[in-house]
């Protein structure tokens, strides 16, 4: 993991070099007539996503499906793993041979996006792109400076998995909800009823997330729309403090466990019975479970502030067309087709995440763990505010450094004092790259 | 790779070494056996020792994927040989000995492009006297201190605008234009220490540089051609970042970019099919190690020796 971070900044590097000869090719481009926009041409679409197989299987049947609408246009995938496919971008962005059609991922929107290497989506909503089905703040969420460059395909939202085999094991009942306090006091009964072997949770204070919702119980996000830090070195040594006691009288998992059966999570281990993470990441635990395990509990994240509007919907991943793709149209056909189509929706189902199109989500035949997200979003809607602003350039390594000095805290490497210089110093230089 | 390997290999040796001092006495030869004994066990447990992530992969083959995270041990709970038919089913649809077509093709061929290029190269540079040929040179040493890293875009968009992206051209087209150094480098030592006199003598026959290379040079650089061919060959097999920048379609992915699909972190990790599919794929290289590990050996020890 660590590794692939320091990968990627100096790739994102090299990409600030690389717009540099996106100018020189627009320029060679410009010239050429607009495409006027032929219903019949012969066109072929290159379509990018990161993904397993069973993916990539999805998406061979939704292409033929697509290609059965539109014959004339010929869809080539490709597809790797999520790592691979961010790296793999990089090169094309700065050698200008973006794929036509992207998946693409929230926290890389803001950097392609201000580096002018995805298309505009303007023109073509509301007439190729169907809005209709998609409302006002998930049409709201890829949108970049003024310019909607990514399309959500799905949502998710921050909440907490529990384990109920696990629980039941250990004769406590599922956490009924409350405060930040009770849910540490219910991880506690949980680890002594387990004996040693099972533990209520992992440490949530290594978890930049938990910190924003915090945050946003108490009315500001992370970062402001101009992409400043929004939060003091108080607010986020307050933070970890919350963690001390827990880690110290050991109610959650200890480091060095953790690092034991890395690179699964103490939950996936069947060694904790809840975490907190993105909604989506049932069938993730389910599989990493075994056989043994086939329903989980997942409710809202403990509570902050009594009606704050402290959680929001996430697009679990969107879509997005390159700058230089020669069939403007076309390419946002096949979005719009993948993005808004009930036979999308049927096909992929909840692989990609809660469709957030309306159409797709009728057309999707939700399996139980997709049925009980759809009902955990809907749980929570009180507590869904305004999504916050698309992350800043660099938010990836950020959330891993507030990841990192997590570890370091719960192996007592590190005070708090110094996990909360050593961030706003790495913060400084994400900021100021 | 190479330290497990000579690991094994040193217990032969040195019993060899052992065998061939003169044994005039029945109770030499006795205290001779058991030293071999305690010799072979102390080395056999070290090179289980070394081995034993190798073994531990070999293993971990056969357990199902619930059990990873769960059971780190060597010894699975639930033994289970589904991991290899799931990976022989391949990947999107595209069959597992696809991807080892796609290697070995992208490997043999780069084994023939350095070769080839990377001779003649070396043979320009060892013997013919052109305009240039210092500053030439040291231009070539000069690009093996460039990190691929920094040629990655420059190259990408040569080869875009060559419209050769999603071929294995790029992959390839290099190794045919000598533009690996190292090889390079390596052959053109070995060449300045072949006598002249041999190049003399078929030159006073008639001899151009042609026929030069190709009837003296070349049978006399074949140890230096061996280790740069298995270092190709096996450099190439395990190339990630090239194939990954350039080939787009699943179906020409080679093994180690197909590797990947298997784990992926944001849905599903396949980790059994993942161990599994590791194992094959490095069971094609085990063996061309072996096989050719004596060349290896050959070709760098007579390097040593022709200072």
């Amino acid at each position: 993991m660590f590794n692939i971070r320091t990968r990627r900044a100096a790739l994102a590097a090299a990409a600030v070099t690389a717009s540099a000869a996106l100018v020189l090719t627009g320029c060679s481009g410009g010239s050429e007539p607009a495409a006027t926009y032929d219903p019949d041409e012969e066109v072929t679409l290159n379509l990018a996503f990161w993904g397993n197989d069973v993916r990539a299987d999805l998406y061979d049947q939704a292409i033929a499906a697509f290609s059965e609408e539109y014959p004339n246009i010929t869809v080539n995938s490709s597809f790797l793993g999520f790592p691979e496919f961010w790296e793999k971008r990089q090169t094309e962005a700065a050698g200008g041979g973006l794929p036509d059609v992207m998946q693409f991922d929230y926290s890389y929107l803001r950097q392609y996006s201000e580096n002018g290497l995805l298309l505009d989506l303007e023109p073509y909503l509301g007439n190729i792109i169907d809005t209709e089905p998609l409302s006002e703040n998930i049409l709201g969420i890829g949108v970049v400076n003024g310019e909607t460059t990514g399309i959500p395909t799905s949502t998710n939202a921050w909440g907490m998995f529990t384990n109920p085999k696990l629980l039941e094991g250990a004769g406590v009942e599922e956490f009924p909800g409350g405060d930040w306090d009770d849910y540490n006091e219910w991880m506690a009964e949980v680890t002594e009823a387990g004996g040693g072997d099972l533990w209520g949770g992992t440490d949530w204070t290594g978890r930049i997330q938990n910190f924003e919702i915090q945050q946003r119980a108490m009315g500001s996000d992370l970062f402001t729309d101009e992409g400043e830090p929004n939060f003091t070195e108080d607010d986020l040594a307050a933070f970890w403090e919350q963690g001390t006691d827990i880690r110290d009288d050991g109610t959650v998992i200890t480091q060095q466990r953790l690092e034991e059966i890395y690179p699964v999570s103490g939950f996936d281990a069947a060694l904790t019975t809840s975490e907190l993470t993105w909604d989506n990441f049932g069938a993730g635990y389910l599989g990493n479970l075994g056989e043994e395990y086939t329903e989980l509990g997942l409710i809202a994240p403990p509570i902050t502030e009594e009606g704050a509007q402290d959680l929001y919907l996430k697009p679990s991943m969107l879509h997005s067309i390159a700058a230089t793709t020669d069939h403007p149209e076309a390419a946002a056909t096949l979005v719009n087709f993948l993005v808004n189509s009930p036979e999308a929706g049927a096909i992929f189902g909840t692989n990609r995440g809660l469709p957030a199109s309306e159409t797709m989500l009728e057309g999707a035949q939700l399996d139980p763990l997709g049925e009980q997200i759809r009902a955990y979003e809907e749980s929570i809607s009180d507590r869904l505010g305004d999504a916050p602003p698309v992350p800043i350039v660099g938010y990836g390594t950020l959330e891993e450094k507030f990841r990192q000095l997590g570890q370091e805290l719960g192996f007592g490497t590190i005070t708090v004092d110094e996990a909360v210089s050593q961030f706003f110093t790495e913060m400084d230089v994400v900021l100021n790259q | 790779m190479t330290t497990s390997t000579s690991e094994i290999a040193r217990p032969e040796f040195l019993e060899i070494e052992l065998d061939q001092q003169p044994a005039p006495e029945r109770r030499r030869i006795k205290r001779k056996t058991i030293n071999t004994i305690i010799w072979f066990v102390v080395l056999a447990a070290l090179t289980a020792i070394v081995l034993y992530p190798l073994i531990w992969l070999f293993v971990a083959t056969f357990k199902p994927s619930s059990e990873f995270g769960q059971n780190p041990g060597l010894i699975p709970d639930n033994p289970t040989i589904d991991n290899y038919f799931k990976v022989l089913e391949g990947i999107a649809g595209v069959p597992l000995w696809r991807f080892f077509a796609n290697s070995t093709f992208i490997a043999v061929m780069a084994v023939i492009g350095t070769l080839f290029s990377s001779a003649l190269a070396a043979y320009a540079f060892a013997r013919v006297q052109f305009k240039g040929v210092g500053i030439l040179f040291a231009a070539m040493i000069g690009t093996l201190l460039l990190p691929f890293h920094v040629v990655i875009i420059p190259q990408y968009i040569m080869f875009q605008k060559l419209d050769m992206v999603d071929t294995y051209w790029p992959l390839i087209l290099p190794k045919f234009l000598a533009t690996e150094a190292f090889f390079v480098f390596l052959i053109v030592q070995f060449i300045r220490n072949i006598p002249r006199d041999m190049d003399e003598a078929a030159r006073i026959d008639g001899a151009g540089h042609w026929r030069t290379f190709f009837s003296i040079i070349l049978p006399l650089i074949k140890p230096a051609l061996i280790t740069s061919a298995i270092f190709t060959f096996i450099w190439t097999w395990n190339d990630f970042l090239g194939p990954l920048l350039y080939v787009n379609s699943p179906e020409q992915y080679p093994l180690p970019v197909a590797l990947r699909l298997y784990n992926d972190q944001t849905s599903t990790s396949d980790y059994g099919a993942t161990v599994a599919v590791s194992f094959l794929a490095l069971l094609p290289i085990l063996i061309f190690f072996i096989v050719f590990q004596r060349f290896l050996v050959d070709g760098v020890a007579t390097q040593g020796l022709k200072g």
